[in-house]
């Protein structure tokens, strides 16, 4: 039997590195960077396609290009980009009222459900979500989210107005989840004619509701691998936990459960061999780095409901910023937890979280990682 | 007959670094060039017209990516020049 690869995915502002290690991942080996000197907001796997990898990429000169290669990223190439039906001959198919906006940012790359090998997703800025069912050569937007009524209540996040979450449901493709800065959760179950907005008692401490219907800046959500009616949430308001596949209230585990002091943050994964767990890298709300002098990583139990430390302060100390799709988990058992930081540091553990390293390489501010085994 | 030169940054997308253009404005020419260079679609304007940020075009050296912007006329121009702006420190 051949030897798993482990390939960590990482977006930079500089350009997609790819690096590898076999399961033991004790060594690693940092591949060639492509689209060098552009921002790659995300980098994904399409594991109904062994070998195809999409890139986010954000030009400064010539705007979002989304990037696919179908060998593991011996050579990419240009897809169609999703962009607004606004120009040309093209149909406009938003409010004729409403001033045509570009889309300025692709933010999330999210392959269809296993049952539908040729959809895929993308987020953008602003504030739109698409689909294409021929593998990115088309795309179409989903117009029961980009035109949703509540639209108008939306507002943009720091990084942008942007669909920066996509998740599918595995046990079903109609239902999907989005998150939105800043409108916060929205879910369908007719695979995205209608959306419900899926933010009760998270809190939107800066508007003048506090809990309102939309307009909460979450920043990313993990489903839990064992049970996908589990949702883990960290939010501008703090970390939070759907058990009901967000029809119940949100419960606020964060610093209210003993978690960490500023429960302020922007990523959050979960784990195939960790069911009930989710693990989060807590960051200072005004500053937007990690607290306490040094990179941490907490683990939330929601069957025990306990937090833990995996990574205390001590071990890469400092004042660290990491992304939203700044961590991931692979498949493997024990799990391995990568984490990259916007100041190019790609550390992660092999063991669950026991003991932690640095892949000896410093790379340009990562914007993302996802790991593919 | 108006000669364009475009920048070597955009050879990835359009591979000829110059040609020759009847097009009586920018528009019109950005519409040939997407015609004929279809990667150059969506590079050097979005999709609503608007030149990108860091795009320039000159028309017999003058700039006029911004005003006039597209609908700037070509009529007896002898060269157009497309670059990427200095976006540096």
């Amino acid at each position: 039997m051949a030897e798993r690869k482990v390939r960590v995915l990482v977006g930079t502002r500089k350009g997609t590195y790819i690096v590898q290690s076999d399961a033991r991942r004790k060594s690693w080996k940092v591949g060639a960077v492509s689209n060098t000197g552009r921002d790659i907001f995300h980098v994904r796997a399409d594991p109904r396609h062994a070998g195809t990898l999409y890139a986010a990429v954000n030009s400064g000169f010539w705007g979002p290009i989304l990037y696919r290669t179908l060998n593991w990223g011996k050579a990419w190439e240009e897809v169609a980009t999703p962009l607004t039906p606004v120009s040309g001959k093209r149909e406009p198919r938003f409010d004729d009222k409403a001033p045509p906006l570009p889309v300025v940012n692709l933010w999330h790359i999210e392959p269809g459900h296993a049952s539908e090998p040729n959809t895929v997703f993308v987020g953008a800025d602003p504030h739109l979500l698409f689909r294409s069912d021929d593998l990115a050569k088309s795309w179409q937007p989903i117009a029961g989210l980009n035109e949703h009524p509540t639209k108008s209540k939306w507002n943009p996040g720091a990084g942008g107005p942007c669909v920066h979450t996509v998740i599918v449901d595995p046990r079903d493709a109609r239902r999907m989840y989005v998150g939105i800065s800043a409108a916060g959760t929205f879910r369908t179950d007719d695979a995205g004619e209608h959306w419900r907005p899926t933010n009760r008692k998270v809190e939107a401490g800066f508007l003048p509701d506090p809990f309102p219907e939309v307009g909460q800046c979450v920043h990313h959500v993990a489903l839990d691998p064992a049970n996908p009616d589990v949702a883990y949430r960290q939010d501008h308001g703090g970390i939070y936990v759907s058990r009901h596949a967000m029809d119940d209230d949100w419960d606020r585990v964060g610093k209210a459960r003993g978690g960490p002091k500023d429960d302020f943050g922007f990523c959050v994964t979960s784990a195939e061999a960790l069911p009930g767990r989710a693990f989060f890298v807590p960051l200072q709300g005004e500053a937007r780095t990690t607290p306490g002098g040094g990179l941490q990583v907490w683990e939330w139990n929601d069957t025990g409901r306990r937090w833990r430390t995996l990574m205390g302060p001590k071990q890469f100390p400092g004042d660290f910023g990491v992304h939203r799709e700044g961590i991931s988990a692979d498949a493997l058992d024990p799990a391995g937890i990568y984490v990259g930081t916007t100041t190019g540091q790609l550390v992660y553990s092999a063991d669950a979280g026991k003991r932690w390293a640095q892949v000896p390489y410093q790379f340009p501010g990562i914007h993302s990682v996802q790991v593919t085994v | 007959m108006t000669v364009v030169h475009l920048d070597a940054m955009l050879r990835e997308f359009a591979p000829d670094g110059s040609l020759r253009s009847d097009a009586p404005t920018v528009a019109a020419l950005l519409d040939e060039l997407e015609g004929r260079y279809p990667r150059l679609r969506s590079k050097l304007r979005d999709e609503t017209g608007a030149i990108r940020k860091f795009v320039r075009v000159f028309v017999d050296g003058e700039d006029v990516s911004r005003s006039p912007g597209p609908t700037a006329s070509l009529a007896g121009a002898q060269t157009v020049d497309i670059l990427h702006s200095i976006a540096g420190g």
